[in-house]
């Protein structure tokens, strides 16, 4: 490089110090927001056959998961991700696994700063379990029946279980990981939307806002019925089928 | 702010934030448009010269980027394939309007730069050879202008500059040289 060259250089490298460009605009938020937005061609990165798929079903669309590999779909603070096998490994823990403490509806109900709704199904009666996580922010509350003539319990005694906690709950997000052979299908569940996951293997967990999955227990669960009516969102596990689960759902009170 | 770590509590490579993306992870691509939006902007705002055109189009490049996620080469570097889509919806943006693209860069007022105070003589002699050396860079030609903003203002390294511009690293070095041999010729002996 000769003198000339070098000095010019020199001088750009000055002269970039004090240049002075417009503020930059913060992005994220709007990147996201646009991302989220409906009818903007989805925000997820989806394959032609489930963009099809989303557009040709009118009432209800199911998703096969094995054809599309590994997408996202999201419900608010519940993101729903197709994956292939295996599940993800959580590397993080909580100091109360599963469902959390027990608790009583009482407690439940003083612990968590939305108003904790149940089913009005008579089959079902009061709940036989009522427990309290710390996570996510805002707290979870899980109600359990055990065996009953519409929803028989598992070989853990668990008839149904309900989930209720935050909607607005930022980056932490309630996922869950869905393999090969679970179907996923996009229903209404009291004018808001939501998800029947299916058949296969599936997963819940929690991950924090940090990204990581903190939930160690990664539940391997029946079928299940998710929503977010904005404020709380829903889960409805143990149903046989998806009419059962919207019947649970529709007597909320 | 949203940060993603590893398992080690470190921060997520840009790497490692793509391949969460590309699996459906909004909040570890937020986390990448965090760490990209500054330079998605200036280089944005040094392709169509405006400022609003600039924060549209790097918001625009970012949203499409998310849909481009399945073609995103697994294990690749992700800066120069933002940019190289940031700078494409910029270029829109500037085919669609009626401005004269300018560099539009302005020198701050009271200068950062290290080292002992210099002299108010002194000052007054390195601000103007700032101001010249602007001003030379002011009249190139838009190509040998914008290849120099990228290499010096937005600070791009070769990789980025070939995604931007769309042409190999090889040309990126050779319109460079070029470029600097204009520049050159355009201040003259006085910088």
């Amino acid at each position: 490089m000769s003198d000339r060259d070098a000095a010019l250089t020199a001088a750009l490298d000055d002269l970039a110090a004090e240049i002075l460009f417009p503020p930059t605009p913060l992005l994220a938020d709007a990147v996201v927001a646009s991302l989220l937005e409906p009818g903007r061609g989805g925000w997820w990165p989806r394959p032609a056959s489930l963009a099809r798929a989303l557009v040709l079903g009118s009432a209800a669309t199911v998703l096969v998961v094995g054809v599309v590999g590994a997408i996202g779909i999201g419900l608010g603070a519940i993101r729903i991700n197709l994956a292939e096998s295996p599940l993800p490994t959580p590397v993080g823990s909580v100091p109360d696994r599963g469902y959390g403490q027990p608790v009583s509806m009482e407690e439940a109900k003083n612990a968590v700063p939305f108003e904790v709704r149940l089913p009005g199904d008579p089959e079902l009666g009061d709940p036989d379990k009522v427990y309290l996580a710390p996570f996510p922010s805002g707290g979870t509350v899980t109600v359990v029946w055990g065996d009953r003539p519409s929803f028989p319990a598992d070989d853990e005694g668990i008839g149904l279980v309900v989930t209720q906690f935050r909607a607005d709950i930022g980056p932490e997000t309630f996922e869950k990981m869905i393999l090969e052979g679970t179907e996923v299908e996009s229903v209404t569940v009291n004018g808001h939307p939501g998800w029947w996951i299916e058949g296969g293997t599936h997963a819940f967990f929690y991950r924090d806002a940090s990204g990581e999955i903190v939930d160690t227990t990664l539940r391997l669960v029946s079928s299940a019925l998710i929503w977010d009516d904005g404020v709380v969102a829903f889960r409805v596990e143990g149903a046989p089928s998806l009419e059962a689960a919207q019947r649970v759902a529709d007597s909320f009170r | 702010m949203y940060r993603s770590r590893g398992v080690e509590g470190c921060p997520l490579s840009d790497i490692e934030l793509m391949e969460r993306a590309r699996r459906g992870d909004v909040a570890a691509y937020e986390e990448l448009v965090r760490r990209y939006e500054e330079v998605a902007f200036r280089t944005a705002f040094l392709v169509c010269g405006d400022a609003d055109d600039a924060r549209d189009a790097a918001q625009e490049g970012f949203v499409r980027a998310w849909r481009a996620l399945p073609r995103f080469r697994s294990g690749a570097e992700p800066r120069p394939w933002l940019l190289r889509i940031v700078a494409n919806a910029a270029r829109n943006r500037r085919r669609g309007s009626s401005r004269q693209a300018a560099l539009g860069l302005r020198l701050a007022e009271d200068p950062l730069s290290g080292g002992a105070a210099p002299s108010p003589e002194g000052s007054v002699l390195a601000g103007e050879r700032r101001e010249t050396l602007l001003a030379a860079i002011e009249r190139l030609r838009p190509e040998d202008r914008l290849v120099i903003s990228l290499r010096w203002f937005a600070e791009l390294d070769e990789a980025a500059m070939s995604a931007v511009l769309d042409i190999p690293r090889g040309t990126v070095k050779s319109r460079l040289s070029r470029a600097m041999g204009r520049l050159r010729d355009e201040v003259g002996p006085d910088v």
